[in-house]
């Protein structure tokens, strides 16, 4: 891998991050993390990540969500893939009603449960990569 | 305590003017503040505006009996603490009228410290039943608390150690002897069904079974059962436990929520499969019964003995006679009639120790849409002429 994908980690658990740091990097993957919605936002805006791993419950509630909301309205983050994680299924179904598997925030995105074993990881994340260059080369 | 009895309010409803005279001089200057009405409807009424803490009530009046207002008064507020006055022959009827949920009875004639004593000991009831009903509010609301407590500080922590033993495993997958791995394939074990179980206790302690309602959608039992038979076969198969399903092939759809529904009918047969020996059947039956459907899931096993049945559905119940080994959280019962309940369905156990046991859901039938109402129509039609 010449030029390695660079993903960002946006979650408020860093015992959790580093499993997953752990994978990612294992796989060939370049990681950036973040500890809260604010810093993580900013990172997003800077760098210039492949794909945007996000907790939606952080903080008091769904802060996770915030951030999900202002990349649907920069049209620099819009295209980023998300993959969005979560520690309980049920909230996100309460949250919204109907989306359990993927909520769109964003153009392309899918949703984990926490723990996730690794091979379903890599999976979703290829998926999304492959998803999220399909639509920029039938757009572009 | 003078604070409270301050703002004591006593009714009197009695259609003696000069019981009613007498009460009020019976308590004038005591920490009381009295009310009086000539009969029932009246009375009735006052109990809405003066909201009393206790009222007294005479059992016989003209207009609207003593028996009708103790019973609306209790549909109203239960928490009111009500008397009956009555004279010395209607005793049984005051015994009747205790047992309806009155807290006590003044015969008459009664003297002043007679009147004074049972007020006193009714307000104290009424003290108890306010303080009651306050204690139960705040423990429900510490159940809630705590099933979001529970939720976060020990769901989120065990997540991380999961995911850090998944990426431990990933990173060393090719240095690992045949028994580390094992040992790592245990602690994943253990903290999964670790999370497994804070999961099942937030489902009972939490209220969200009842949440489900809203998501209700015409659902198939047929596609339920089979799901739920399918994720159970590999238990039954380790312990040669042959399952069969005889459906009715016309079953009706019910109103309901898919998930919660194969929730409950795994946790039927994960009980019976659990419970049955080895090399036995397991019997799924479904059918419609008058406007409900009807589905039973037999065991030949061990069975549960008759004192314990009025208990299985609540909370914690584990079955005596469980191997040791195949004992669960107790809850998987209680979930189940929490998620029938919230279909409008009944639960009910057939058992016998030794022989088996069968459990018996009922859900409603949805009701028949227009449209095949209307074929139905036609095809009578067509078929009488």
């Amino acid at each position: 891998m010449a030029n390695p994908k660079k993903f960002l980690i946006i979650d408020d658990d860093p015992d959790f991050v580093e499993g997953i740091i752990s994978i990612l990097e294992g796989a060939g993957y370049e990681i950036d993390a973040r500890y809260n919605p604010k810093e993580g936002f900013k990172a997003l805006e800077k760098g210039n990540y492949d794909l945007l791993l996000l907790d939606i419950m952080m903080g008091r509630g769904a802060e996770g969500v915030m951030v999900a909301r202002k990349m649907r309205k920069d049209p620099k983050l819009r295209d980023i893939p998300v993959l969005i994680i979560t520690g309980i299924r049920e909230q996100i179904a309460y949250l919204f009603p109907g989306s359990a598997v993927s909520p769109h925030f964003v153009e392309v995105d899918e949703l984990v449960e926490k723990p996730i074993e690794p091979a379903l990881l890599l999976d979703r994340v290829h998926a999304l990569l492959e998803r999220a260059e399909a639509r920029k080369t039938k757009t572009g | 305590m003078m604070v409270e009895q301050v703002s004591s309010k006593v009714l009197i409803i009695d259609d003696e003017e000069v019981v009613l005279d007498s009460c009020l001089q019976i308590l004038e200057g005591g920490p009381y503040h009295v009310a009086t009405a000539m009969d029932g409807t009246f009375g009735l009424e006052m109990v809405r505006e003066f909201k009393p803490d206790i009222i007294y009530v005479d059992l016989k009046m003209p207009g609207i009996s003593g028996f009708d207002v103790l019973e609306k008064i209790h549909l109203y507020d239960p928490t009111i603490v009500s008397i009956v006055i009555t004279g010395y022959a209607t005793v049984d009827s005051a015994v009747e009228a205790i047992k309806k949920g009155a807290y006590d009875f003044l015969p008459k004639p009664f003297t002043p410290d007679e009147f004074r004593v049972i007020t006193r000991r009714g307000l104290e009831r009424r003290r108890l039943v306010l303080e009651t009903a306050a204690l139960r509010r705040e423990r429900e609301m510490l159940r809630d608390h705590f099933a979001a407590i529970v939720s976060h500080e020990l769901k989120s922590p065990l997540g991380a150690v999961q995911q850090n033993l998944f990426a431990l495993e990933n990173e060393l997958k090719d240095q690992l002897s045949e028994a580390q791995s094992k040992k790592l394939g245990r602690m994943k074990t253990s903290i999964d069904n670790l999370m497994k179980l804070i999961h099942i206790w937030l489902r009972v302690i939490g209220s969200d079974i009842d949440n489900i309602k809203e998501n209700f959608q015409p659902t198939s039992l047929i596609e339920v059962i089979g799901q739920s038979v399918e994720s159970v076969e590999p238990h039954a198969m380790r312990k040669e436990i042959e399952i069969r399903t005889q459906l009715d092939k016309d079953l009706p759809l019910i109103n309901g929520d898919e998930i919660t529904l194969r929730e409950a009918v795994v946790n039927l047969l994960t009980n019976a499969i659990k419970y049955s020996r080895i090399g036995t059947q397991i019997r799924i039956k479904a059918e419609i019964v008058g406007d409900e459907i009807e589905l039973s899931i037999s065991d030949r096993g061990v069975g549960i003995a008759e004192e314990d049945l009025p208990f299985i559905f609540g909370d914690f119940y584990v079955g005596k006679s469980a191997p040791v080994a195949e004992r669960g959280s107790g809850l998987g019962l209680a979930i189940t009639r929490r998620i029938v309940d919230a279909h409008g369905g009944s639960i009910r156990v057939e058992s016998a120790l030794d022989k088996g046991s069968t459990f018996f859901i009922r859900l409603p039938i949805l009701p028949a849409q227009p449209e095949k109402v209307q074929t139905s129509d036609t095809e009578r039609l067509a078929s009488t002429q």
